[in-house]
């Protein structure tokens, strides 16, 4: 008994002593699903993929979240009307359309987070890169950058620049002038255009190269009097030349081969996300604008949300002719047969149950009819999508470059006969009549049609000084403060050091 | 003083034994007095009983007594109100003195975590529940036998859901971003599963609820922590004891909807034709069937405890139900002269369940009552169930029957424990724990369910997850007298306990047949075309602690206590990974310092402690790149030469100093014996504060990869009075009743600050979350969270009444003459309580015993998300609509969430209510104990809450702890459950 007692003491020092043995006391972290800056970036695929992670943060684009509903659900093309118990959602889309927007609202939350989400991507790759030698892929990913930079540029404005990841610890962002970050964009641009890819084809594909620089700065110099106060027509003509010149797009040979779900291969292309319904989710148009009863004539995965839709003065806009009319969906709705009516059972709209998209909208709110509003029928909806489309959603596409080039042409020269042309070429396409001469309203309505459901239309109503225009229900703006949106309230917070944009 | 006249108490008794006779079994006759063991005077009516039998007599006015004592006796018992009751072996005297020592209650051993203390010498507020006190009738979670009997704990399950866990807090709320439950400890493994264990096998719960208590678990003792012991076996005879009931379920309350008649007479409803009430096609009266053996027993050397526990129970809705299996051995064997005690614990246990959809709840809320249940065509593409092309309108009943969402829960605890007692007085002991647990949830959307499986062609899921843990403690205990008047003891320990956690699911459709459902995969097309999607994880985090604690005990009047933990986790930051939390505790017996007047016991107490809550996750201090991941889980890829490629990116902004949320306390206490130690109970006020909360906090996006970071930031402040009572009213031998009360008084529980000045963290005075949702009502959100502000402000706009054209009127609370915007809204309510009491009563009255058990919960109100969304009269066209629409018939605008759907909803209920009865067995019966009772439980609400169950929301599935207060579509039915039971022992 005497001896198990001496052992018992032994054991009891011993487990002591491996108690307080280093290994009892490591915290280190050990890692099975993730890697860290040690092991990350090793081979040609790994660097293929993070680079992947700077294009991924635009897929937010297409979808309902923030620049489609900034650019348009507050031009006179697109409104969220309030039906019955849907779509009010704290009022923000009637805002939105209002342009009575706060710093609170998720949509201008999300916008920021969007473009500073690419920003920083970009930001960190660059430096991710640098420190592991890779040079290759600098000057696409400050142009790329530039590019979420131009998105901030025209929708806040005043915001701060941030050129690299590695920052100091204690730095504090502050809020550049719109000038500066204008001057930083095309700086960048400028510097980098000679390192970026010529080529055309599947290797540039969804990437930035050589033409969309080129179409960044033709959009960055056709707003520049926006943006700068200084305008810059002959440098955007310069840009699109670029484009143009180069032979490598050309107008395709049907509107809608540009929205058809297969539409990758669209010579118009210059710059586009390559969505899929597997690998690059977030186009969710179908979901944003059909009725819950579409999902029968789509075959839907999902049910529909019945949002979105366009004006009944923007549709009337377009000549019964035009073959961008079928940009809507109006009229009756079948089933995926094309023949049975489909109906809504919650109707209580006046013409009954059978769903009909009618172009006009009784009211923005709280009653607008569920059927009421032309929807957006201008991407192809394929039969059996998920609420991810396949479609491609062009950012840049050679029809703009040609309208932004007669435009400037037009704004340098009201009488320019080349700028006649070009508008005129357009509308060749769509199946109307030429244009006998320029001037703004038709420019801007061309444009319109042209480039509907695109998310361009608030960057041209401000360019052309309508924004603030009265349109169906929405009073004419006391302050044009509204054609900057604020800085979202979130960010004021976490960063005291930046102002609120003038007005909010 | 001490001269106590109970023999009023014990005349009954008295009369009962002389007339039972038991004189003609006397062999000897045993005479002796009965004293107080500190004042030496007699006590007047003490009962002697032979131990085992129900033979005894009862002292005199001179504390005498005089037993004839039958052949075969081993033991007397002693015993008197307020007293240790006392075994004293016959030997060959025929004369037994016996003096008992006073106050029972003091001597009652309280767990206090790597130890126990007796009650009299316990310093901080320590609650601690025995197995006889516990909520009884249908109780499945361990959690609900406290429900009510603790002052400052509090438990609620809002709804009938049997799957559904208990959300338990501990003196309100002291984090926001971490763990919001106290620390479960079982039979001390810290971390243990709740339902590792069955609440049949639990011997005592102990909640430490103060920081001095909690500080020993360091880290993790900020909400407080829940010692459970469970039974174990006796040295003597082996018992069998045998616990079983039947239970049936009903609803109690659903939501109030139009029913067909009423929706018929409804302008602008559409009739189909059939009458059909929902909530009755939905439910039904559930039974559940509960079977608990155990076989206990023992030598002196050797000690057992095994049970086997069976519950299968059906839940109130269409094919749900569970059942649980859980068997358990506890050991303890002594060797080495009794220096070394061995204990080993192996639980295991299954849990099978079918979870059921609570949307079906939501839909048959607002499906049409004229609807039928079935089409006309039973072929047709919805497999034969009516439905109709709504938004958001499903057959409720269809989505019951056709899918299936089914899981199995499977936990293994096992420890092992060596304690050896080096010299007299040392302890060192080694503690290995195990503990494994398994979750598995299988779910199939049927091709023809028109509600979610038909988009997809039948979807299944899949998803596995499994949590391993491994304990290894050493603890070295010495307990030594310096003087006799002065003890104390010591505690140093090493603790290592480490996690690893991983798992494994998958979700795809398209299939060709509904018979595989979740079983094979092979058969899901979607992984060949790319929306079938897999996922797996691991992920692991270790905790190593040094601690120690020292008690001090000086004349049985002053006591002390202080413990110290230092404390790393792999999931901290580089900058902090190792803290400090401590606890110092004082207490004195008043009573022992000064004589007051009626007064036994009064002992102060005093305590302040510093505990921690780390990060939910690890690796959040690090920079992190993965496979990027949607919202939805499906990997995101990117273009790269004309093919998808995997997109890698940062996984979250990293926070290297990333730390713990501190929590420090103070806990004052009062606890009294009054009336002969028959009124027992303790006042207690407690204040803390948590600074370092831990939030995922809005950073500026320009120079982060993410808008959110976890870090450490802000402070909260709670307090609040705490009452419980316990009062021996009437102690007969056959008629008794012992009121219990526990109150509890929330002062504050308030939000001083999420700002942090010094590393420009500003949260701007406040924020507004917990969004209402679709439909219609997105960015509605439904909480203000500000600063210096109370927790739980619900927040919207305020209702004045409907105008001509049927549109909502709103106050202009801000007066720019613009009603009704976002700027108008304000406070209007809060989700918290301010006030909890639980009022127990038990009866005994001859072999019958009764217990009635009130619980209230008052000052909070919720907001009744039905009745936002469902109570729009333009809904009517085709969905049903509440009853309350009535109130509102004039609107034709669409519903918009506003005060007038926050309501009060204090309440009061009868939550328990049991009546029992336990037979006089025989001399030779070969049961030693037969009982019968029956229970009802939730058999009355008192509340003016329109909604389904006025239960406090703790938490929100959006907004989290900082939203309390909001009944979500997705609540189950009020329930109401009667049981009859058996418990046998043989």
């Amino acid at each position: 008994m005497n001896s198990y007692f001496k052992y018992g003491k032994y054991l009891l020092v011993g487990l002591f002593l491996t108690a307080f043995n280093q290994s009892c006391t490591d915290l280190d972290e050990e890692l099975f699903g993730d890697l860290t800056p040690d092991n990350f970036l090793q081979t040609d695929e790994e660097i293929a993929t993070a680079l992947g992670a700077a294009y991924t943060n635009l897929y937010g684009y297409g979808g309902n979240a923030n620049i489609f509903s900034l650019q348009e659900v507050t031009s006179d093309e697109v409104v969220v009307p309030t039906r019955g118990n849907d779509w009010d959602d704290g009022g923000n889309w009637r805002r939105l359309h209002l342009h009575t927007y706060n710093s609170e609202d998720d949509r201008i939350r999300d916008g920021w987070t969007f473009g500073f989400g690419g920003v920083n991507a970009c930001n960190r790759l660059l430096f991710q890169f640098s420190e592991a030698g890779i040079t290759e892929y600098d000057a696409e990913l400050r142009v790329l950058r530039s590019l979420f930079y131009l998105f901030l540029l025209d929708t806040y404005g005043n915001v701060p620049v941030i050129d690299r990841f590695d920052l100091p610890d204690d730095f504090v962002s502050t809020n550049a002038t719109r000038k500066e970050v204008y001057d930083f964009i095309e700086t960048t641009i400028l510097d980098n255009i000679d390192g970026l890819s010529k080529e055309v084809d599947a290797t540039t594909y969804g990437r930035i190269n050589f033409y969309a620089a080129q179409a960044i700065l033709a959009s960055l110099y056709l707003n520049a009097e926006v943006y700068t106060g200084e305008a810059q027509w002959q440098k955007c003509i310069d840009a699109c030349d670029a484009i143009i010149d180069s032979g490598n797009f050309s107008l395709a040979a049907n509107y809608y081969d540009n929205f058809v779900t297969e539409n990758s291969g669209s010579p118009e292309f210059i710059f586009a996300i390559a969505y899929d319904e597997v690998f690059a989710r977030g186009f969710n148009l179908a979901q944003m604008t059909l009725h819950y009863g579409s999902q029968r004539t789509y075959k839907l995965a999902e049910q529909p949300w019945n949002g979105f839709c366009s004006l009944q003065e923007f549709y009337d806009s377009y000549e019964d002719d035009d073959i961008r009319k079928n940009n809507f969906l109006v009229g009756p709705q079948f089933d995926s047969d094309g023949s049975t009516p489909i109906v809504d059972d919650a109707s209580s709209d006046p013409d009954g149950p059978e769903i009909i998209f009618t172009p006009e909208i009784n009211e923005l709110g709280p009653n607008a009819y569920r059927q009421a509003g032309a929807r957006i029928g201008k991407f192809e909806f394929a039969q059996g999508s998920t609420r991810h489309l396949n479609n491609d959603f062009p950012i840049y596409r050679y029809t703009e470059i040609l309208l932004n080039k007669a435009e400037a042409l037009w704004r340098l020269n009201n009488g320019d006969g080349d700028a006649l042309a070009l508008v005129n070429s357009i509308r060749d396409r769509a199946g109307v009549d030429d244009f006998g001469a320029l001037d703004a309203d038709n420019l801007l309505a061309e444009r319109g049609r042209e480039m509907f459901a695109e998310a361009k239309r608030r960057t041209d109503l401000i360019r052309f000084g309508r924004y603030n225009d009265a349109w169906w229900a929405k009073d004419a703006d006391p302050s044009d403060h509204v054609n900057i949106f604020p800085v979202p309230k979130e960010q004021l917070d976490a960063n005291p050091a930046l102002e609120q944009n003038p007005g909010y | 003083m001490k001269l106590k006249i109970d023999l009023f108490k014990h005349a009954l008794l008295l009369m009962g034994l002389v007339m039972m006779g038991n004189f003609a079994m006397a062999q000897r006759t045993i005479t002796g007095t009965v004293t107080d063991a500190e004042t030496k005077e007699p006590l007047i009516g003490a009962s002697v009983v032979v131990d085992g039998t129900t033979t005894g007599a009862i002292t005199d006015f001179d504390g005498k007594y005089s037993l004839d004592v039958p052949e075969g006796a081993t033991a007397l018992k002693f015993s008197y109100t307020g007293y240790t009751t006392t075994t004293q072996e016959i030997g060959a005297s025929n004369v037994i003195d016996m003096a008992l020592s006073a106050g029972a209650v003091l001597e009652e051993v309280v767990v206090v975590g790597y130890g126990t203390r007796k009650a009299k010498e316990v310093t901080s507020a320590i609650t601690s529940v025995k197995a006889e006190d516990f909520n009884q009738g249908n109780v499945a979670d361990p959690a609900q036998l406290l429900q009510g009997k603790v002052a400052g704990l509090s438990i609620a399950r809002p709804g009938g859901d049997p799957n559904q866990g208990f959300n338990i807090r501990l003196r309100g709320l002291s984090t926001i971003g971490a763990n919001t439950q106290p620390l479960i400890v079982i039979d001390g493994v810290p971390g243990a599963s709740l339902n590792s264990v069955d609440p049949n096998d639990i011997a005592s719960i102990d909640v430490l609820k103060d920081g001095s208590a909690a500080a020993i678990y360091g880290t993790r003792g900020a909400s407080g922590v829940i010692l459970i012991t469970t039974k174990r076996g006796e040295p003597g005879e082996t018992s069998v004891s045998y616990n079983g009931f039947v239970a049936v379920e009903s609803v109690d309350r659903t939501v109030p909807v139009f029913s067909a008649t009423d929706y018929k007479n409804f302008e602008g409803s559409t009739d189909l034709g059939s009458e059909t009430d929902w909530f009755e096609e939905l439910t039904r009266d559930a039974v559940t069937q509960v079977h608990n053996t155990s076989l206990a027993g023992g030598t002196e050397k050797t000690s057992y405890r095994i049970s086997f526990n069976l519950r299968d129970g059906q839940g109130v809705a269409l094919n749900t139900d569970y059942t649980f299996l859980n068997g358990r051995i506890n050991l303890e064997q002594r060797a080495l002269n009794d220096r070394l005690k061995l204990t080993m614990n192996l639980a295991s246990t299954l849990r099978r369940a079918n979870f059921g959809f609570s949307d079906a709840f939501r839909y048959a809320t607002i499906y049409n009552p004229t609807a039928p249940v079935f089409s006309d065509n039973p072929n047709d593409e919805n497999g034969g169930y009516f439905q109709q092309d709504l938004f958001d309108y499903f057959n409720p009943v269809a989505i019951l029957e056709q899918n299936f969402n089914e899981g199995q829960q499977r936990r293994i605890v096992m420890n092992l424990r060596a304690d050896y007692e080096l010299i007299d007085g040392l302890t060192a002991s080694v503690f290995y724990a195990l503990q494994r647990e398994n979750d598995e949830v299988n779910t199939y959307y049927d091709k023809n369910s028109f509600w979610i499986g038909a988009g997809r062609n039948g979807l299944a899921e899949r998803r596995n997850d499994e949590r391993d843990s491994e304990l290894l403690e050493i603890t070295a205990n010495y307990n030594f007298e310096v003087n006799p008047e002065l003890e104390i003891s010591v505690l140093g320990a090493y603790s290592y306990q480490e996690f690893v956690n991983n798992g494994f699911s998958a979700s795809g459709g398209d299939f060709v047949t509904n018979a595989f459902t979740f079983n094979n995969f092979a058969g899901a097309s979607d992984f060949a075309n790319g929306l079938g999607s897999v996922n797996s994880y691991k992920n692991s985090n270790k905790l190593v602690a040094f601690f120690g604690r020292v008690n001090v005990n000086y004349e049985d009047t002053y006591y002390l206590t202080a413990s110290l933990r230092r404390e790393g986790s792999t999931k901290f930051g580089d900058n902090n990974k190792w803290g400090w939390f401590y606890g110092v505790s004082g207490g004195v017996t008043l009573s022992n310092l000064f004589d007051v007047q009626g007064v036994d016991n009064l002992k102060l107490r005093v305590g302040y402690g510093v505990t921690g809550n780390p990060p939910n996750d690890s690796y959040l201090s690090l920079l992190r790149f993965a496979p990027l991941v949607d919202d939805d889980g499906n990997s995101i890829f990117a273009l790269f030469n004309g093919g998808y490629i995997p997109a890698y990116g940062p996984a979250s902004n990293p926070n290297p100093d990333l730390q713990w949320e501190t929590k420090s306390d103070i806990s004052v206490g009062l606890d009294f014996s009054l009336l002969d130690y028959k009124l027992n109970g303790a006042l207690d006020f407690y204040s803390t504060t948590t600074k370092d909360l831990l939030l995922d906090f809005p950073v500026d996006a320009s120079t982060n990869l993410f808008p959110t970071k976890i870090v450490n930031i802000g402070e909260l402040r709670n307090s609040g009075l705490e009452l419980a009572l316990d009062y021996q009213a009437i102690d007969k031998s056959d008629f008794s009743w012992a009121p219990g009360i526990a109150l509890t008084y929330f002062l504050e529980t308030k939000l001083i600050t999420l700002s942090d000045p010094e590393s420009g963290l500003d949260f701007g005075g406040f924020r507004d979350i917990a969004n209402l949702g679709a439909p219609g009502q997105n960015q509605t959100p439904l909480v203000r969270v500000e600063e210096d502000a109370d927790i739980g402000q619900l927040w919207g706009l305020v209702y004045e009444g409907i105008d001509e054209d049927g549109e909502w009127i709103f106050a202009d609370v801000n007066g720019d003459g613009n009603p009704g915007q976002n700027d108008d809204r304000q406070v209007i309510g809060n989700g918290l309580p301010t006030f909890q009491l639980g009022f127990n009563n038990s009866f005994t009255y001859k072999n019958f015993d009764f217990n009635i058990f009130f619980r209230g919960v008052f000052g909070h109100d919720l907001v009744n998300t039905f009745r936002a969304f469902y109570e729009a009269p333009s809904a009517i066209v085709s969905y049903n609509v509440l009853e309350s629409t009535e109130d509102v018939a004039n609107l034709t605008a669409g519903a918009k969430f506003s005060d007038l759907h926050v309501e009060n909803a204090s309440f009061v209920k009868l939550d328990n209510m049991t009546i029992g009865y336990t037979f006089d067995l025989p001399e030779n019966s070969s049961f030693t104990k037969i009982r019968l009772y029956a229970t009802g439980q939730n058999l009355l609400t008192i509340t003016n809450y329109k909604g389904v169950d006025p239960e406090v929301r703790f938490t929100d599935s959006e907004g989290g702890a900082l939203a309390p207060g909001i009944d979500r579509r997705n609540t189950w039915f009020r329930t109401r459950t009667i049981a009859f039971g058996v418990n046998l022992g043989f």
